[in-house]
């Protein structure tokens, strides 16, 4: 279920159904009197990637900028309405990597994983691929509801690269959708993905990487440990095993927060 | 084996060490830059910074992280200027 | 299990393969990624035998050739202020008619205080600072295309080597060039240097670099006391300020806060064709906050100078502190009067002269020249003085959030203020000697 947000993105009618509490927004319901039902997309990737494009494609002038909580970077969300479905997107600063070491990874994982976005549309630059696809790997192996949006397909094309994206989609066990958001191109094909992916008809397997005999040995005693801790109830353990081997501030400094016990 | 910075424009090397603190070997590593990968020298301002190409993108380096970058030409041998330090 | 235990099972596990392989397990993990990543490449993408060169890489082959690139970047910012001047002529001229007229239609409006206020007041104040629309939003077209175009992070790396000399590097470059439009966004783009001193020196330097809101003041004044070279020393203006953003840079640098400089790591995104829209969005999202400001800020401030004046208080006031800027050539109570609210907002500046002379835009050079007795020279080392003194207050606001220090927002504001009176008066005593 969507997580209700303390930032001020609330747009004028809803707020005033809340301060009156009774007032019924009429287009929060379709025409045969059904609530409108809600999801949240979150938008990760690369900068540069056209992640902005995308999002103005889905979002047009329904934008909003404020700042994360308690920090001054910006926040971008914006909706939109599809299938019945009033959906919020939320621009996730652009990243490279979801380690500990800067406050825009930080905000990256942290929405992710607190705020349960019923989706993540990554954008992927697809003459970048290799490169970019070190960040949909971790999305992946953070159990993520991920889709991937394999972007500037003309550019990719323009270098005579040629993806076989079905192949994509099966190895690296989520969807993979085609776009050229310059040009506006795919964005319905995401959102048809979306559906799916929220209905259950697709299934994000999600990824295990392998990596290496010790490690893996080194992972197995350390999920043992964890797997009796509260965090594990939050974050799925090999995760945090393989986070704690990367000895990632973030989830030490939360395990150090946690009572003996 | 040698620093990319001696590297000339339009060789293509092989990454094998990064000799640098932390905060930079992961800062390279997710630009793609890690040891094993192949690069190409594309623009060079030596002495001074030097675009590569990495995994596809383009990266600029500084002269100074360039100089800690240690590259090997493909087959091992070198191609590129040595210095007689 | 317990916190602790596992926290030493970590410690266990990290130093049994510290041993095995010889390395963090942070990089073997890595390295296992991009091994997966390898493999899933080698199935999924085919990319032809040789790698073409890209139309980017081509452009960059002159772009950033060693030779060819700061003299393509310094052409290329000339062009941008030629743009901007020339074609916005026309247009200043059009509103500067309109305001012309409107004021003359107000004027007779009764009770005479009231026509005062608004003729004088309002349209001679803000009038004379949406004269300047045109220019500011032309110029503001100007930086989305060639930050759209992706030539932005070519600057950067073109002036890396000079960069480098001053103890910065190239990422320092395009805050210092987005400075150009407005200090503001410029300062939230130090964020992405990551060493914290050469983050602060940017910060430091960064209102040195002629922001959006002191151009009217240039160009009012370029106009009235230069014509035949106006542009020419509007782009001197340009020029001092880079020059002196150098300068103190390596000062600060060598001296001030010193240390180790980080390291100058930058991707470079594929040259992109801006599109229309997204130019006309990013001129209208900087556009946007000077058309805000001028609607209040300098609207309340115009108004609030009006009345003091009105009242019979500013004169007593500027003559208190004018005595400061007679060794600079202008010691007049008006230009305190105007200095001092300049540091609100710098439209103000000139928003303050239209209101004060109750005229705006060609007329005011002209009164200028004989109510103050102004000189070109005296004229020049007033732009001067706008160039650098104290930032206006978002900027100030902004630099005490980005760096957390009131000790180093003081800092700021105290070195402006003294390096600008210094350099006006330096030019105003020095030229009176060739006079």
């Amino acid at each position: 279920m969507p997580a209700q947000e303390e930032v001020n993105s609330v747009s004028g009618e809803e707020q005033a159904a809340d301060k009156r509490g009774h007032k019924r927004d009429p287009r929060s319901y379709d025409r045969h009197g059904h609530p409108r039902k809600e999801l949240t997309i979150a938008l990760a990737g690369n900068p540069n990637s056209g992640k902005t494009t995308v999002f103005n494609n889905l979002t047009g002038a329904r934008q909003h900028v404020g700042n994360w909580p308690g920090v001054t970077v910006e926040k971008k969300e914006g909706s939109l309405r599809y299938a019945n479905y009033d959906i919020k997107v939320v621009d996730l600063p652009g990243v490279y990597s979801l380690t500990a070491y800067s406050l825009d990874e930080v905000i990256a994982r942290d929405f992710v994983v607190d705020e349960n976005p019923d989706v993540v549309v990554n954008i992927v630059d697809a003459s970048n691929l290799e490169r970019n696809l070190y960040l949909a790997v971790q999305l992946l192996e953070m159990g993520a509801p991920l889709i991937i949006a394999l972007n500037m397909m003309d550019v990719a094309e323009s270098r005579r690269y040629r993806i076989d994206v079905d192949a994509l989609a099966r190895e690296i066990g989520a969807p993979v959708v085609s776009m050229v958001a310059t040009r506006n191109q795919g964005t319905q094909e995401l959102l048809q993905t979306v559906m799916e992916v929220v209905k259950g008809n697709i299934k994000v397997t999600g990824l295990r990487l392998q990596y290496g005999r010790e490690v893996e040995e080194e992972l197995a005693k350390l999920e043992e440990v964890i797997s009796s801790n509260s965090l594990s109830k939050k974050y799925p353990a090999r995760w945090l095993a393989v986070k704690l081997l990367e000895e990632d501030e973030e989830i030490i400094r939360k395990f150090m927060e946690l009572q003996v016990g | 084996m040698m620093p990319l910075s001696m590297v000339s424009s339009g060789e293509v090397v092989e990454v094998v060490a990064i000799r640098a603190g932390w905060g930079l070997q992961r800062r390279l590593a997710e630009m793609g830059l890690n040891p094993g990968v192949q690069i190409r020298v594309m623009n060079s301002q030596r002495p001074g910074p030097v675009v590569i190409d990495v995994r596809g993108s383009r990266l600029a380096l500084g002269q100074g992280v360039a100089h800690k970058i240690m590259v090997i030409n493909e087959g091992g041998g070198h191609t590129c200027q040595h210095k007689k330090r | 299990m317990d916190r602790d235990q596992i926290l030493r099972v970590k410690d266990e596990s990290l130093a049994h393969l510290r041993k095995v392989y010889g390395d963090e397990a942070e990089t073997v993990i890595a390295d296992a990624r991009y091994g997966f990543i390898s493999g899933l490449i080698k199935d999924v993408l085919k990319k032809p035998a040789i790698d073409r060169l890209t139309i980017s890489d081509r452009i960059d082959k002159v772009v950033l050739n060693r030779w060819l690139g700061i003299p393509i970047f310094l052409a290329i910012l000339y062009g941008m202020f030629q743009f901007t001047f020339v074609a916005s002529g026309p247009l200043m001229d059009w509103i500067d008619k309109f305001f012309g007229w409107l004021a003359g239609f107000v004027e007779g409006i009764s009770p005479a205080w009231l026509g005062s206020l608004v003729a004088d007041g309002i349209i001679g104040g803000v009038g004379s600072v949406l004269v300047f629309v045109p220019v500011i939003f032309l110029l503001y077209i100007a930086l989305s295309i060639i930050e759209d175009s992706g030539y932005l992070a070519r600057a950067a790396f073109v002036m890396d080597r000079l960069m480098h000399k001053i103890g910065l590097h190239g990422r320092s470059f395009v805050p210092l060039m987005l400075g150009f439009g407005c200090n503001v966004p410029a300062i939230m783009a130090t964020r992405t240097i990551e060493n914290p001193k050469d983050r602060l020196v940017t910060i430091l330097v960064n209102p040195l670099m002629s922001c959006g809101a002191r151009l009217p003041i240039y160009a009012l004044f370029a106009a009235a006391f230069f014509t035949a070279y106006q542009g020419l020393v509007v782009f001197s203006m340009y020029a001092i300020g880079i020059t002196l953003a150098i300068i103190m840079a390596w000062i600060f640098r060598s001296r001030l806060v010193k240390g180790e400089s980080g390291h100058f790591v930058m991707e470079l995104p594929p040259y992109r064709l801006p599109t229309i829209v997204g130019v006309l969005t990013h001129m209208w999202e900087r556009g946007r906050v000077f058309l805000v400001r001028a609607g209040t800020i300098i609207f309340g401030v115009v108004i609030f100078i009006w009345l003091l004046d009105y009242v019979g208080v500013l004169e007593p006031i500027g003559r208190a502190i004018a005595p400061i800027f007679s060794p600079a050539g202008f010691g007049q109570w008006q230009v305190a009067v105007t200095l001092v609210f300049g540091i609100l907002a710098k439209e103000v500046v000139v928003g303050t002269f239209g209101t004060l002379f109750a005229v705006e835009g060609g007329a005011l050079g002209d009164i200028i020249t004989t109510q103050l007795g102004w000189t070109p020279l005296v004229a020049y080392a007033f732009m001067a003085m706008c160039l650098i003194y104290v930032p206006c207050m978002a900027t100030i606001a902004v630099v005490k959030r980005e760096t957390n220090s009131w000790k180093w927002t003081g800092f700021l504001i105290g070195y402006t203020l003294v390096l600008g009176w210094l350099v006006a008066t330096l030019i105003y005593q020095i030229g009176s000697l060739f006079a």
